[in-house]
């Protein structure tokens, strides 16, 4: 292929076609051994998105080698990456916004083998980037998630405020008990994680069995939540797609269940103004029964970072001192500081991320966000989009109420069966 | 129907009541009817076309957050105009302008230029293999373009040409469709024209220069401006090649602006859409003659 | 189609039908070779490797090997791809007539010289010109099934349970092809008023000293003259109908998620196979089905023009 392609170059410089000599690939500058280098590394909304910068800033004071960021739109960043990857343009760090495209990366032979990177004890999530017993990629962040909720409203209602010891049945009441004129009592997004997330984690769910049985319990609560009118209905949200940040944040629902990447989101459009003020919380995602409340079981997916297989030799070194420092207790406490929650939770890091302005500091807020065993949403494995699209179609044919629950389920095993 | 009644005369009582040209000058009331009817038609068709559109601009005075009010609601509450200066002044949108106008012209005029000249080989001359290169020309439009445009980016990347605006412009400006539009027009004017040129002694370049493109009027204007909007709305293309701000489009720029803000703020890019919109709607305005002008009236009579 | 060079009276020589020949041909060439430069460089080249391409099983980085037919062995097999065949299909049934019907139409009553009418051909191609993105905005409001003006009109009119629209199984693919023809109308009707200027006047007029009423000169006369437009229009619209895949993704996020795949098309099939899941040789397979429907269905179309217009 890519021979074919240089064989069709050379036919046009033959033509004698005038070409623009300018392009988007970063200029290889011949690193010298010694020396500051220069790496390359994606990002995505880089003005709402502060992390990469602040890794960038606290690896070259540590290092002297800087990180230039190159920025892709979020929508569509795996199609721009995979493009620029194929073009030989990539950059040198590849940050892996999603767990499900690593095993597309590691198949295609883009990313660099990283097993000799030293990963911290603290540090959870690195398993979802091993493929075939290697290091593909390490963790540098690693949401989970929890329930937040309006104090505020819960006060207004008379309802106590989640203490830990949730179960889906208080849950329930709470939604009930919240609902009024003004609001509703929580608000769940369009995403199928919303639902199937907490099934796969909480009921022993693997979606590659083809067997989604244990889906049968949350799925029917939600629809009796939709039914009663505690929360928005599916297809309404799907018709006027609200953004969840406007539902909570302007107080349209007292709960919502999301990942912990939301608490940074929220406090900063507090700040300015997006966003009501009002009290809030967040509090561990309810659980089936009380036997998981010492440690509660929840969904979420590690970010990572990657590095180019076709990275210049020279910078190979600095790039994978990069990879280690992303996951050392000062570059974590850094992303405490701006309110990202690190892979490396260690008790320095607590601290640093609690002390963060607005951020709620109560114990069930804290207790929510370092304590928690939690699963992966997406298992890295070569079938794990195609069951995605499937359980995504699952997901919307239950809440449009397109077919029954039991329908549903047995069509999506059948689909899954079919790969 | 009415074709005949486009020549550019004042207009007249007995002037054409809609559904077919009058026989004579006497007012039928039929006549009367079918115009009114004919208005009442338009009138309804350009309120369903509109709706969602004026829905679209009153959208961008409102609170972003009364966008998507339950019930739905066409008038803002409040008036917020400033979000056509925080518009200029919070983004790029000039830089986008600038960028998308320029694309959009030059994109046009190679498109128009080219597709024509070529059209004038596959209409008026025939030669061996005319037909299979057609067939050729018309099969890449059956292909869509997600399914090569990673192959087609891999070998603009060999070429440099990746985030330039000169790869917007080659990736656009020689597609099948002007080609295909300028043939199929050209086959409809009568060879006798040609022939008289010929036997006047023009040859077959000054043919295309002079009589072709004169009494294609309507075609190469809506060409043009197909090709015009269809640059002017393109957001894959530019997304896929341009990475660097400097050169980014205006569909770029407000898909970007919108998704960097953290709460979407829907009434901002509505006012982003409807700035997008009016410049083609005054293009649009602007060239109605032209695609008024027919060749019906040159006839053969000269 | 006429030479334009005449053949003479008689047979010319062999000699001479050479000359004749290759001067046509340069003169063909030359006329076609500045589009044709960039269209094969740009165009061509990555569409025939496309062909290739489906014969391996690459991955989207180009990595991987020559496996013959077995994608499309596969292919023929996999229920997402039949789905979104017969979808494909369904909505080009839909949409190419209804398409064509009402984009002629307002063509036809834009050409004529009622008050106002250059204000409504620029209202009939506003939908066009509106982005994409806010297209979807607006007509997933319009359709939204409990609070929607559509639903609380038809409710109105006393129909007690209309239709979900976007989010039913039954409705959703109407709604996207109603939405479809009112974005594509004011498109065509241009292609159409276009073509409605060939028609030479002198025709009505004789049609009109015949005595024939206004039926009878759309279809003897109009509907005639613009038959070159009508085959442009008609392949233009069949093509862009296969192929639809903006409006749909943009219309049913997730798309392959729409309740039972209800909206799901081929081009949108490819995309997944490809981008999503890195298959991209099995991708190309389908991109490759995509293209001969499209061959297919233009060929027949380009058979009948040219029965008609012998």
């Amino acid at each position: 292929m890519k021979r074919k392609y240089a064989v069709a170059a050379s036919v046009v410089v033959a033509a004698s076609l005038t070409l623009a000599a300018c392009s988007g690939s970063p200029e290889e500058e011949p690193a010298e051994s010694s020396g500051p280098v220069t790496l390359t590394l994606s990002g995505w909304s880089l003005d709402i998105t502060p992390e990469f910068q602040v890794l960038a800033d606290g690896f070259k004071a540590a290092t002297g080698n800087t990180v230039e960021l190159v920025e892709y739109d979020p929508a569509e960043y795996n199609t721009l990456l995979t493009a620029d990857l194929g073009a030989g343009a990539g950059p040198d760090i590849i940050t892996q916004k999603e767990v499900k495209y690593v095993p597309v990366f590691v198949d295609g032979e883009q990313l660099l083998d990283v097993s000799d990177v030293e990963i911290p004890d603290a540090v959870s999530g690195a398993s979802s980037y091993e493929v075939d017993g290697a290091q593909y990629a390490v963790p540098y962040r690693q949401d989970s998630w929890v329930l937040f909720y309006n104090k505020d409203i819960f006060d207004a209602a008379g309802v106590e405020y989640p203490d830990g010891s949730w179960t889906w049945d208080d849950y329930d009441a709470a939604a009930a008990a919240l609902t009024t004129a003004e609001h509703f009592g929580t608000y769940e997004h369009r995403w199928q994680s919303t639902t199937q997330g907490f099934a796969n984690a909480q009921f022993d769910g693997d979606i590659f069995s083809g067997d989604y049985e244990y889906m049968t319990d949350l799925y029917e609560r939600r629809l009796a939540r939709e039914a009663a009118g505690y929360q928005i209905d599916f297809a309404t949200s799907s018709a006027n797609s609200p953004t969840y940040q406007g539902e909570f944040g302007k107080q349209h629902a007292a709960m919502l269940p999301m990942g912990t990447w939301y608490v940074a989101s929220l406090i900063s459009q507090q700040t300015s103004g997006e966003a009501d003020t009002f009290n809030w919380g967040f509090a561990p995602i309810p659980q089936v029964d009380d036997s998981t409340v010492d440690k509660p079981v929840t969904f979420g997916d590690p970010t990572g970072f990657g590095i180019n297989a076709a990275i210049d030799p020279a910078k190979v070194d600095a790039a994978k001192a990069f990879l280690e420092y992303s996951m050392s207790d000062e570059a974590a406490s850094l992303l405490a500081g701006i309110g990202i929650t690190p892979a490396n939770t260690s008790d320095a890091v607590v601290d640093a991320y609690f002390a963060v302005e607005g951020v709620p500091t109560d114990d069930v807020s804290k207790f929510a966000w370092s304590t928690h065993e939690t699963l992966p949403e997406n298992p890295t494995d070569a079938n794990t989009s195609a069951v995605q699209t499937i359980l995504g179609t699952l997901h919307t044919e239950i809440l449009t109420k397109a077919k029954t629950i039991e329908q549903a389920i047995a069509d999506a095993g059948a689909a899954v069966a079919a790969l | 129907m009415a074709v005949t009644e486009l020549v550019v005369v004042p207009s007249t009582p007995s002037d054409d009541p809609g559904p077919g040209p009058r026989v004579d000058r006497s007012t039928r009331p039929a006549s009367r009817l079918g115009r009114v009817v004919g208005s009442i038609l338009l009138v309804a068709f350009a309120l369903a076309l509109l709706v969602p559109f004026f829905w679209m601009v009153l959208s961008s005075f409102k609170n972003p957050n009364e966008v998507f009010s339950v019930p739905v609601r066409l008038w803002p509450e409040t008036w917020h105009w400033e979000h056509y200066v925080e518009l200029w002044t919070d983004t790029g949108m000039a830089t986008w302008l600038r960028n998308t106008i320029f694309l959009s012209t030059v994109v046009t005029f190679l498109q128009v230029l080219t597709g024509s000249f070529a059209a004038y080989g596959f209409a008026k001359v025939r030669f061996p293999g005319r037909d299979v290169l057609f067939l050729l020309y018309l099969g890449t439009i059956a292909v869509p373009w997600q399914s090569y445009m990673i192959p087609q980016y891999i070998m603009l990347a060999q070429f440099r040409l990746t985030n330039t605006l000169l790869a917007i412009i080659v990736l656009q400006a020689f597609g099948a469709f002007g080609v295909f539009l300028m043939k199929q027009y050209f086959e409809s004017i009568p060879e006798e024209l040609s022939e008289a040129a010929r036997i006047d002694g023009l040859n077959e370049y000054s043919i295309w220069a002079r009589i072709m493109l004169p009494l294609s009027t309507p075609a190469l204007a809506s060409l043009a401006l197909l090709t015009f909007v269809n640059t002017w709305n393109d957001y894959l293309g530019p997304l896929l090649y341009l990475r660097s701000k400097e050169n980014w489009t205006v569909q770029l720029g407000l898909k970007n602006f919108v998704a960097n803000n953290l709460e979407a703020d829907y009434a901002m890019l509505f006012t982003g859409l409807t700035i997008s919109v009016i410049p083609i709607a005054v293009i649009f305005l602007l060239g109605q003659r032209f695609f008024v002008e027919g060749i019906a009236t040159s006839g053969l009579k000269g | 189609m006429t030479s334009a060079v005449a053949d003479g009276i008689g047979t010319p020589s062999p000699r001479r039908r050479s000359k004749l020949v290759l001067r046509n041909t340069l003169l063909g060439w030359s006329f076609i070779l500045p589009n044709f430069i960039g269209f094969a460089l740009i165009t061509l080249v990555p569409v025939v490797s496309l062909f290739y391409v489906s014969l391996t099983d690459y991955n989207v980085f180009g990595k991987g090997e020559f496996i013959g037919f077995e994608n499309f062995q596969k292919l023929v097999a996999d229920p997402l791809f039949h789905r979104s065949f017969i979808n494909t299909l369904y909505f080009a049934v839909l949409h190419v007539p209804l398409t064509i019907v009402v984009s002629l139409g307002l063509a036809l009553l834009l050409n004529t010289k009622l008050r106002g009418v250059a204000f409504f051909r620029t209202a009939a191609f506003f939908p066009y010109i509106t982005s994409i993105v806010a297209i979807a905005l607006v007509w997933n409001l319009l359709f939204s099934p409990d609070f929607g003006p559509i639903n609380q009109f038809l409710r109105f009119l006393g129909i007690e349970n209309p239709p979900g629209w976007l989010t039913s199984q039954d409705w959703a693919m109407p709604a996207i092809v109603i939405i479809s023809t009112w974005r594509d109308m004011g498109y065509y009707m241009i292609l159409f008023l276009a073509g409605l200027q060939t028609v030479p006047r002198e025709l009505y007029e004789a049609a009109r000293v015949d005595g024939a009423n206004a039926l009878q000169r759309f279809w003897n006369v109009t509907l005639p003259g613009i038959r070159p437009t009508m085959f442009l229009v008609t392949v233009l619209l069949t093509i862009a109908s296969l192929k639809i895949f903006d409006l749909i993704i943009v219309l049913s996020p997730g798309g392959t998620q729409a309740p039972n795949q209800a909206t799901v098309v081929l081009s949108q099939f490819i995309y997944q196979k490809g981008f999503i899941e890195s298959k991209f040789g099995y991708a190309s397979a389908g991109a490759v089905a995509l293209f001969l429907v499209c061959i297919i269905a233009t060929v027949v179309q380009f058979l009948i023009n040219k029965k008609r217009s012998a």
